[in-house]
């Protein structure tokens, strides 16, 4: 089956930035996919194309194996944006229904949806509750039911957790997880590294509008790691002399931060420590975090854009 | 098609079920009312019947003649002052007057313009007119004795021509009745012009500040919803109309039933006679014409301007200052095509978009073809719906862009450029 998103070379100028730079890329079906960036990267830019929201300058977007078409296939897409909200005003079961209804659903349709999502999320009492009296995290909970609810083929969450406490975050990364298990796909944009590790297979970082780094969690972790390891030693391992294959970088208790030498590998780092009679309680290796990758691909550059003059 | 029909019902639907819409609904024709009879009320009310000393040193003046005035008309009493005229003047309080006009040696050929109605407290004019048409009458029945007019000669100097303006094209013409239909009807325009304009720049801001704007665009086309905004608040507006003809037409038929009531009577007879000298049906089309199309054409605008700015209301009326001139504007326009229907200002007036909604309404109760040719309404009419489609098209363009930005508030020349850029 063939990718449920591909963007090939993507473009969108605005008057004094080039928001998004020429970017190809592709989301499989069923994954859960994170578009990382610092601020001012190009992601919501990038996003709201794949909305229909903007139109790209240049490029393609390919969904569900054919040309997107802006009209008709937002019925597929679930967008909450990061900017959102709700009429404070309106009932909750009727701005559901309302928002259901644009998306396309039958009445009929939208009521038992909701229905099963109220009952769900232990929302059945608030139908006749105005959105002004709903407690923030309340009401992110009733933004997400409305985003998922026609059961979109693509959900796009942009900082999904803001404003959730821990419990409700629980609530709704587990609904990710189903959503993605019943062959949605989703979109999650963030710049929370600790998230993403956690619930992402694939990852983009894009920085001044270009793609910077594509792959899945693993992938970048290997192409980003630094050889460090860590031993657990009772004894100190800074008495070590002579032709050492590793470097030692700090020690903390008894625990033993190295890096092995070029050439060198992990079994040549043991065999050594064996034979120097160190007793080892554990080896472990230390990959980068996602923090720490984002970072050094981010870093230098200023966080917000510098405009510059673009001739469209 | 199916989801402007979705937005349009919300937009209807959250409205028409506020308290707000009921009440106003209800109090604008009460407060209407109000307003004719009650200034007509206070007025009356506010008048006094002043007590006023007349000290004369023509000698012309006597009790007799004063008396006769005072019998035929008590809405003041003036009484001649004998004797000690300076005690009066020191003390006319005490007296009992409200205040004394001084009579000077004056020769019955000549009259005066500068006699001063003294008193220490300030009257309203309604109540020294009465004082001055009296002693007027006074002073004509003097020259009238001295020149020896008799009660006959009187009578036919009276005697005056009358004209009233009549349309040959339309007999039916009534130049009185026709202003204060205009009158109506511009108002009316004007009032849902800038009240709706404005709840639909409301509206938007409030997308915009709770934040939903860019969770909606991502369902529907913000055109769309653009649209469905305004049909929805322009169908509110057509129902609170509807509503008030509704109220005349019951206060009508039940003023005829009961048939015998003083002012019931009165209302009918007069509605009756608005009914047989103006086109009724011409005039309710062409109203629900202007009506929605002037609304179309600000309401865009003011939408517009709502999707440009952030949540302070301070930003949104400079910003709308210009649109709401316009409509001002119109209604200046307004007055003078009342006093002159076929005036170059009110020919103008009733065909450049922007005024006409105001101003053609104004004018059509004067007659159609009589005081506005047919290629005159029809040229109005085409104008403004060219008009609207282009407020509404340069203002799609301008909330694509507004509804999703945050921050500063745009100028004008940005908005226009916003306008021009391609998706």
């Amino acid at each position: 089956m063939a990718a449920i998103l591909e963007l090939q070379n993507l473009k969108k100028y605005f008057a004094t930035q080039k928001a998004v730079d020429d970017i190809s890329l592709t989301v499989e079906r069923g994954q859960i996919f994170g578009l990382l960036g610092p601020n001012g990267a190009g992601k919501t830019t990038l996003i709201r194309m794949i909305t229909g929201i903007f139109y790209p300058d240049e490029g393609h977007i390919i969904f569900d194996g054919k040309k997107f078409d802006p009209v008709n296939d937002v019925g597929y897409i679930g967008y909450m944006p990061e900017e959102r909200g709700l009429y404070k005003k309106m009932k909750i079961g009727e701005q559901a229904m309302y928002l259901a209804q644009l998306k396309g659903l039958s009445h009929k349709d939208a009521m038992a949806k909701i229905k099963k999502w109220f009952i769900k999320f232990e929302m059945e009492s608030w139908w006749n509750k105005k959105v002004e009296d709903l407690s923030k995290g309340m009401g992110q909970k009733l933004q997400f039911v409305t985003t998922v609810l026609h059961e979109p083929k693509l959900i796009i969450l942009d900082e999904p957790f803001s404003g959730l406490d821990p419990v409700n975050s629980n609530l709704i990364k587990d609904e990710i997880f189903n959503l993605a298990q019943s062959g949605s796909t989703i979109i999650f944009s963030t710049h929370r590294m600790e998230q993403v590790e956690e619930i992402c297979n694939h990852i983009v970082l894009v920085n001044k509008g270009k793609k910077i780094l594509d792959g899945t969690v693993k992938q970048v972790k290997q192409e980003f790691k630094e050889n460090l390891f860590s031993i657990g030693s009772e004894q100190t391992l800074s008495s070590l002399n002579g032709m050492t294959p590793f470097e030692l970088i700090g020690s903390k208790d008894h625990s033993h931060v190295i890096r092995i030498k070029e050439g060198q590998n992990p079994n040549a780092v043991l065999q050594y420590l064996l034979q120097q009679g160190i007793a080892i309680q554990s080896f472990n290796e230390i990959l980068p975090s996602l923090n720490d990758i984002f970072i050094k691909l981010v870093e230098g550059t200023p966080t917000a854009r510098q405009f510059q003059k673009i001739e469209a | 098609m199916n989801k402007i029909w979705i937005i349009i019902k919300r937009e209807y639907l959250t409205r028409v079920r506020k308290k707000t819409f009921i009440i106003s609904t209800l109090l604008f024709p009460l407060l209407y009312l109000g307003l004719i009879f009650g200034m007509g009320f206070i007025a009356e009310k506010s008048k006094q019947n002043l007590h006023v000393a007349i000290i004369d040193s023509s000698g012309y003046f006597t009790e007799a003649a004063i008396n006769k005035q005072n019998q035929a008309d008590n809405s003041s009493l003036l009484t001649l002052v004998k004797g000690n005229a300076d005690k009066v003047i020191a003390d006319y309080k005490t007296a009992g007057y409200d205040g004394y006009i001084v009579i000077p040696a004056i020769d019955w050929k000549e009259g005066s313009d500068s006699l001063f109605f003294k008193s220490n407290k300030s009257y309203g004019s309604g109540s020294t007119a009465a004082v001055e048409a009296k002693l007027n009458r006074i002073w004509s029945d003097i020259k009238n004795d001295s020149l020896q007019i008799d009660l006959t000669k009187q009578q036919i100097l009276t005697k005056k021509l009358g004209v009233t303006p009549k349309n040959i094209q339309d007999e039916n013409a009534n130049a009185k009745t026709a202003e204060g239909i205009g009158y109506i009807a511009g108002f009316l325009i004007y009032f849902i012009l800038l009240i709706y304009g404005s709840q639909v720049m409301m509206g938007v801001m409030e997308e915009k500040t709770n934040r939903i704007a860019e969770v909606i665009v991502s369902s529907v086309k913000p055109f769309q919803m653009m649209l469905g905004k305004i049909l929805g608040i322009g169908l509110v507006a057509l129902t609170q109309f509807f509503l008030w003809i509704a109220f005349i037409l019951i206060v009508y038929n039940v003023g005829k039933a009961s048939g015998s009531g003083g002012m019931a009577t009165q209302m009918v007879g007069s509605m009756q006679k608005i009914f047989t000298s103006v086109n009724v049906p011409l005039i309710l089309f062409c109203f629900g014409f202007y009506f929605l199309a002037g609304f179309f054409f600000y309401s865009s605008l003011y939408g517009a301007i709502g999707s440009a700015v952030n949540e302070d209301m301070r930003e949104a009326q400079s910003l709308s200052f210009p649109i709401t001139m316009l409509v001002i504007i119109s209604i200046a326009l307004m007055t003078a095509a009342i006093s002159d229907p076929t005036g170059p200002i009110a020919v103008w007036g009733s065909i450049i978009p922007f005024s006409s909604p105001i101003v053609m309404m104004a004018r059509i109760p004067y007659g159609v073809p009589g005081t506005v040719p047919w290629w005159q309404l029809a040229l109005s009419m085409g104008l403004l719906v060219l008009g609207f489609i282009l407020t509404v098209w340069f203002a799609g363009k301008i909330y694509r862009t507004g509804i999703l930005m945050y921050g500063k508030k745009p100028t004008w020349k940005e908005m226009i450029r916003w306008a021009f850029r391609k998706n």
